[in-house]
């Protein structure tokens, strides 16, 4: 009886993020087009995008190898979908707490970025290759920041648990403050990891065609980008449990506006970042992240630790 | 029609993503397509999007006469979009090979070598006259005839009018 009550709770949590992942698309869009002086796409579309791409043809080239072809983005859906489970929303519990958690969650994060590798690379398609290969070599430019950043905190909390990494910042705000730095180089990193531009040429439409996903098509394509939306949400919850762990215990009415509050700053953020900015090239973007952020998220680290000699 | 079928058709209609492919045209009819892409007449209004890849689109956006050069390009481009894929024949080229019908070079229309499923005239069509057509191909999706356009239209109007009266 109550692993039915789990699973029938799983696919409801599943469904919800689902929701949210269609939500922030729609904001996301519709910031882009208001930004650009347009009116922008009506509140339905993503999920009429996702409706339609699910009632097509599917079809898998002759060459690919219809296994992977097929499972990646099942993975993809499944890798975001457990690390949604490990991040705290209204208040500072998560359905699954354990000392290491930040770890896992971005590992778990990278999970995603494999499968669009894998999925391109078994496409076979000329296209669709490079798309992948870009792909990885991307994974390699923002990961690192992107753990840096999360590092720091951490380091300064003493812990390793996202859940009681928020209780300690929402017991010391000010500390929280002095993360400024790597919320900052979050941002840019997980810009980097959803392939939003400026760091899309792994989809760059007007020279590889399509990408990693020249070859999909139907279910396989809507589903790639469900968890693509989903991945929005989670890495926003993720930096807004590490970097804004402001007004936990409001109760869970409070709690959840608030989460939601928190999420859309950091979707404008993003949105704000993809209009002012063009694509890179491929070898820019990996100057621009180990020479800049890096550098930026090791001085956050050494001011946590600063910090942590002195109020000891 | 049951309201999964319903639902699926609603879905077609509100997300049409499209692919544009020159066949052979001399560049006026792909400028004018490429214009009602701006934010300008901004069609993400009505979930239009420009893809890259035929995979991704529904809609194959032709502009010019079919070259023999490119006849068997557009075969492939046209097998290689998932069903249920239409065609629009964008220019007086595409739609009948216009001033280069009987040229040594060139088959004729679009339909000549793929089933196409909307014609918009024009030497070159203007971007509304774009939007118009794929507004009514995407009405004749929900059953209705030829010259009726689909329920997309009451957002159309009144950017496509203020766009009439600044242009003169
Ligand atoms: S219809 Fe006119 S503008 Fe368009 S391709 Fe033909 S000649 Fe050029």
């Amino acid at each position: 009886m109550s692993a039915l009550l789990l699973i029938l709770f799983l696919i409801l949590e599943f469904l919800f993020l689902g929701f949210l992942g269609m939500a922030v698309e729609f904001i996301d869009r519709k910031l882009y087009a208001r930004m650009q002086n347009r009116i922008g796409p009506p509140w339905f579309q993503p999920f009429a995008d996702f409706v339609k791409l699910v009632a097509k043809e599917d079809i898998i080239p002759e060459e690919a190898n219809p296994m992977m072809f097929k499972l990646m983005p099942v993975l993809a859906l499944t890798a975001v979908f457990t690390a949604f489970l490990h991040i705290p929303l209204w208040d500072s519990t998560p359905l699954i707490s354990f000392n290491g958690s930040v770890i896992v969650i971005v590992y778990l994060l990278t999970i995603p970025t494999l499968t669009f590798f894998l999925g391109g690379w078994h496409s076979t398609s000329l296209f669709s290759m490079i798309g992948a290969v870009r792909t990885l070599t991307q994974l390699f430019a923002y990961e690192v920041p992107l753990l840096l950043s999360v590092l720091a905190p951490a380091i300064l909390a003493h812990t390793w648990s996202i859940e009681e990494m928020s209780e300690f910042y929402s017991k010391n705000p000010l500390f929280a403050l002095t993360n400024a730095i790597g919320s900052i180089v979050a941002m840019i990193a997980l810009q980097g990891k959803l392939e939003r531009v400026p760091f899309d040429m792994p989809e760059a439409e007007t020279e590889i065609v399509g990408g990693t996903f020249t070859e999909y098509s139907g279910r396989l394509l809507a589903m790639f980008r469900l968890a693509i939306d989903m991945e929005t949400v989670v890495g926003a919850s993720l930096i807004v449990a590490v970097f804004l762990p402001f007004g936990l215990h409001s109760g869970p009415l409070i709690g959840f506006v608030l989460y939601l509050a928190k999420i859309l700053l950091v979707i404008l953020l993003l949105a704000l970042l993809r209009t002012v900015t063009a694509r890179l090239r491929i070898e820019q973007m990996v100057v621009f992240c180990w020479k800049y952020l890096a550098p930026a998220a090791l001085v956050q680290i050494i001011i946590s630790l600063t910090l942590n000699w002195i109020i000891k | 029609m049951s309201w999964l079928a319903k639902l699926v058709t609603w879905a077609r209609i509100k997300s049409p993503w499209i692919i544009h492919f020159n066949s052979g045209a001399c560049n006026a009819c792909d400028i004018e397509i490429v214009a009602s892409l701006t934010p300008r007449f901004d069609i993400e209004r009505f979930g239009i999007l420009l893809k890259g890849t035929p995979r991704h689109a529904d809609v194959l956006v032709c502009s010019g006469p079919v070259t023999r050069q490119i006849k068997d390009r557009l075969i492939r481009i046209y097998e290689q979009m998932p069903e249920p894929k239409f065609v629009v024949a964008v220019g007086t080229c595409s739609c009948s090979g216009g001033v280069f019908n009987g040229c040594y070079n060139v088959m004729g229309g679009i339909d000549t070598v793929i089933p196409v499923s909307a014609y918009i005239p024009g030497c070159p069509a203007s971007p509304a006259a774009i939007i118009d057509g794929v507004a009514k191909l995407l009405g004749s999706l929900q059953g209705k005839k030829p010259d009726e356009k689909a329920e997309i239209e009451a957002i159309v109007k009144k950017p496509l009018e203020a766009e009439t009266s600044t242009n003169g």
